[in-house]
């Protein structure tokens, strides 16, 4: 029998009412002005749901990482508007693997794109300086987690946000992606620490990706449950929509994507825990993340476009839920490499590895 | 909403399945060098020589228990064992059906008579099924057949047409879905499954022959043939809960996006080690989708593993009417792909496998999404799931 086991259902369960209690349209209508929900956040961090994934002796709760995909997911699909991803699986994971403290409060992470931040030791402290384009979350953050390249080795700093220039920016509903500039930024030595075993670039991208599949998953069932709940209601030519074949074959299609980005997402944050007891190389991640991230962007553009037909021109206002998840899809596909990009990446290391290996990289576990 | 419960990031095979891959892989290796097999895609070839010999290693019936000819080993192992098959692109067509759906129909329903009858010689490989579900006029809207069973003493007289029965000029035996209550409005009452020897006076087997010319499809007419009582499937009256309960893995499994697979490897062996950018993006995808759909597929086989037994913990049938749906449309751009990153005109009769693997699963490609369910079929079961009855 291959379920979840009883700690992670219960885990999805508590998850799902908070959600349902806590969020709503106007909620999240206020967040897209506020940029999110200070509420939402204090109710999450009261249950703990930041740190799902962080070890019990750094101040988590000592799961493991589809436990905290498993939240990420229902957060997914509520819109949740928090830094819960960046908190916990990115910020929180590479404090954590550093030996370093994991703050409470909303953490940013960074950075998200090519950029290079540079750190260089003036006796007792550290100096940061770099700039970074639309970072998560860093306006809100109470520490931002950031790799900086000390010559050959790369460095895990938590900064505070009030030494950083930080110009607001948006995504397409109203996330915050803010760009972060850091002129000579003193850090004292406490503050930072040599990037622990497995903490780099590659794998906070790798982390980055898998976040933003799981939570899409999520968007994706949610626009999909607006969807069947709409065309369960709506009544054109005297029938309910649901009732045409046209619309019954659009949905089924929008159910085979959602599944299937659920399967990629979910299955990948698995390979990923293997990777970090040593049963899945390295190889397989880069598998499996580029897997994650292209079946999901597609399964968004799929079912995003689906969803909207079925809704109508209901769907397109900003009255109606279901912008809430299509925006979020349009705007996380593009983050931490989109489909085409991580495709190439795919096709090269296939390709890189010759035919006759491609079955044998298909099936290892 | 689909997959409830789950558990994606814990699949993973057990270190027996693991074995059993490298023992499959080198059987197959073997046989390749050795040149027994030309492998064909779209369609598994049929050769009873190939399956007494994975007879002989146990693959076939490998579920089942030992008292019958099986192994007892797990589903999953069984899946390995497919999905190897269909990467070789290997003629499994004379075990198929038997090993897919009689074997386990039987062990569920069949009487001690005819498990004992069939299960070892299946096993052994010895004796090959067909499936003898379509009638002229009963595609997709399967509960519509007409061939008739009338009660006389000591059995039934079947009297019909069925078609598209693969490979019956070859097998031994079929299951037959027929009526042996007349349709009174309760159209899912009164079907039963029959089995019915292909050599049974009455019985007579045409071929139909594919758009190629290929030979594996037939119609099998069925004139007052006597099938005595021990040769009826589980209980008379109750064939569509029977043939229904197995869908989950018929639609479920590897054959369902991986008859292609073949020609995926030769366009990967072709197009080279350093692409262009537009062909690593286009195999880029094709992995993924491939990765996703075989974590799919085996998620199906490893949740309803203990089922079996109980008669089904979880339903999943929508699921493995959605791997099927995604599957066959998946088949479908490798061969998109394979014809668009390269210039090649599709030869049947190539000497080049990549060549004649283009040409195959062209012509093929049609059928992947008619048999075993209908894409609109399926789609309109997955949307019943989807929204309930809507009045």
């Amino acid at each position: 029998m291959n379920v979840p086991d009883e700690a992670r259902l219960m885990l999805v369960e508590s998850a799902t009412r908070l959600f349902t209690d806590h969020v709503d349209q106007k909620m999240l209508d206020a967040a897209k002005h506020d940029g999110w929900s200070q509420k939402l956040w204090q109710v999450l961090e009261q249950a703990e749901l930041p740190r799902v994934s962080i070890p019990e002796e750094l101040g988590g709760a000592g799961g493991t990482l589809s436990d905290a995909a498993a939240v990420l997911r229902v957060a997914g699909r509520y819109c949740a508007p928090v830094p819960l991803a960046e908190t916990g699986m990115l910020a929180g994971w590479m404090l954590a693997c550093s030996g370093l403290a994991v703050p409470r409060g909303p953490l940013a992470v960074g950075p998200v794109h090519d950029e290079t931040l540079t750190a260089r030791k003036d006796g007792g402290r550290w100096i940061i300086s770099g700039k970074l384009a639309r970072v998560p979350w860093a306006r809100m953050a109470g520490r931002l987690v950031l790799l900086a390249r000390d010559g050959d080795r790369d460095l895990v700093a938590s900064v505070d946000p009030a030494q950083c220039k930080i110009t607001p920016g948006r995504n397409l509903d109203d996330e915050p992606r803010d760009e972060v500039v850091l002129e000579d930024v003193v850090l004292p030595d406490a503050d930072a620490a040599p990037a622990g075993a497995g903490v780099t670039r590659e794998m906070l991208c790798y982390r980055g990706a898998l976040a933003r599949s799981i939570a899409m998953a999520g968007a994706l069932e949610r626009a999909l449950e607006l969807s069947v709940a709409y065309a369960q209601q709506r009544v054109q030519f005297g029938r309910k929509i649901g009732q045409f074949q046209a619309i019954q074959q659009e949905l089924a299609r929008f159910a085979g994507e959602v599944a299937a980005a659920v399967a990629a997402a979910l299955s990948t944050a698995g390979v990923l825990e293997r990777h970090a007891v040593g049963k899945a190389g390295h190889e397989d991640v880069m598998l499996a993340v580029a897997t994650a991230k292209i079946r999901v962007a597609q399964a968004a553009h799929e079912g995003a476009l689906i969803a909207h037909q079925v809704h109508g021109a209901i769907g397109v206002t900003d009255e109606y839920a279901l912008h809430h998840s299509t925006l979020r899809l349009w705007a996380w596909r593009e983050e931490f490499g989109n489909e085409a990009k991580w495709a190439m990446a795919l096709g090269r290391a296939i390709h890189a590895r010759g035919a006759g290996e491609l079955w044998a990289t298909l099936t290892k576990n | 909403m689909f997959f409830e419960n789950v558990d994606f990031s814990g699949l993973e095979l057990p270190p027996a399945a693991l074995r059993l891959r490298e023992e499959v892989r080198a059987f197959l290796k073997a046989e390749v060098a050795a040149g027994t097999f030309i492998p064909h895609l779209g369609h598994t070839e049929f050769d009873a020589d190939f399956t007494r010999r994975v007879a002989e290693r146990g693959w076939i019936g490998m579920t089942w228990p030992r008292a019958y000819g099986g192994q007892e080993r797990s589903y999953l192992e069984r899946f390995v064992v497919t999905e190897e098959m269909l990467a070789a692109a290997a003629p499994c067509a004379a075990h198929w059906f038997g090993d897919r759906q009689t074997g386990p129909s039987l062990l569920r329903y069949g009487s001690e008579h005819l498990k004992n009858k069939y299960l070892p010689v299946i096993a052994r490989g010895e004796c090959y099924f067909a499936l003898g579900m379509s009638e002229p006029n009963s595609g997709s809207d399967l509960a519509s057949v007409r061939t008739r069973a009338e009660r006389v003493p000591g059995g039934w007289r079947v009297t019909g047409q069925k078609v598209w029965t693969s490979w019956a000029h070859k097998a031994h035996a079929f299951f037959v879905l027929c009526r042996t209550v007349p349709d009174i409005g309760k159209r899912h009452d009164g079907l039963s499954q029959l089995i019915v020897e292909l050599d049974a006076p009455g019985v007579t087997v045409r071929p139909i022959r594919f758009m190629n010319g290929h030979h594996h499809f037939n119609e099998v007419f069925l004139d007052n043939v006597f099938i005595p009582d021990d040769m009826v499937v589980g209980e008379a009256g109750q064939g569509w809960k029977q043939i229904t309960s197995e869908l989950a893995f018929e639609r479920s499994g590897p054959e369902r996006y991986m008859t292609t697979f073949a020609l995926l490897v030769e366009l990967t062996r072709r197009l080279g080690q350093a692409p262009d950018e537009r062909a690593q993006e286009m195999v880029g995808r094709l992995t993924a989708r491939l990765w996703t759909l075989r974590r799919m597929s085996l998620a199906i086989a490893l949740t309803l593993e203990p089922a079996s037994a109980d008669g089904g913990a979880i339903d999943l049938a929508t699921e493995a009417a959605l791997v099927k749906d995604m599957g066959t449309f998946y088949e479908r751009e490798i061969t998109d792909a394979a014809r668009l990153l390269t210039v090649v005109e599709p030869t049947p009769d190539a000497t080049d496998s990549f060549e004649r693997y283009l040409a195959e699963t062209i012509v093929f490609a049609p059928i992947s999404t008619i048999r075993g369910g209908t894409t609109q079929v399926l789609r309109t079961l997955i949307a019943r799931r989807l929204l309930g009855s809507l009045k």
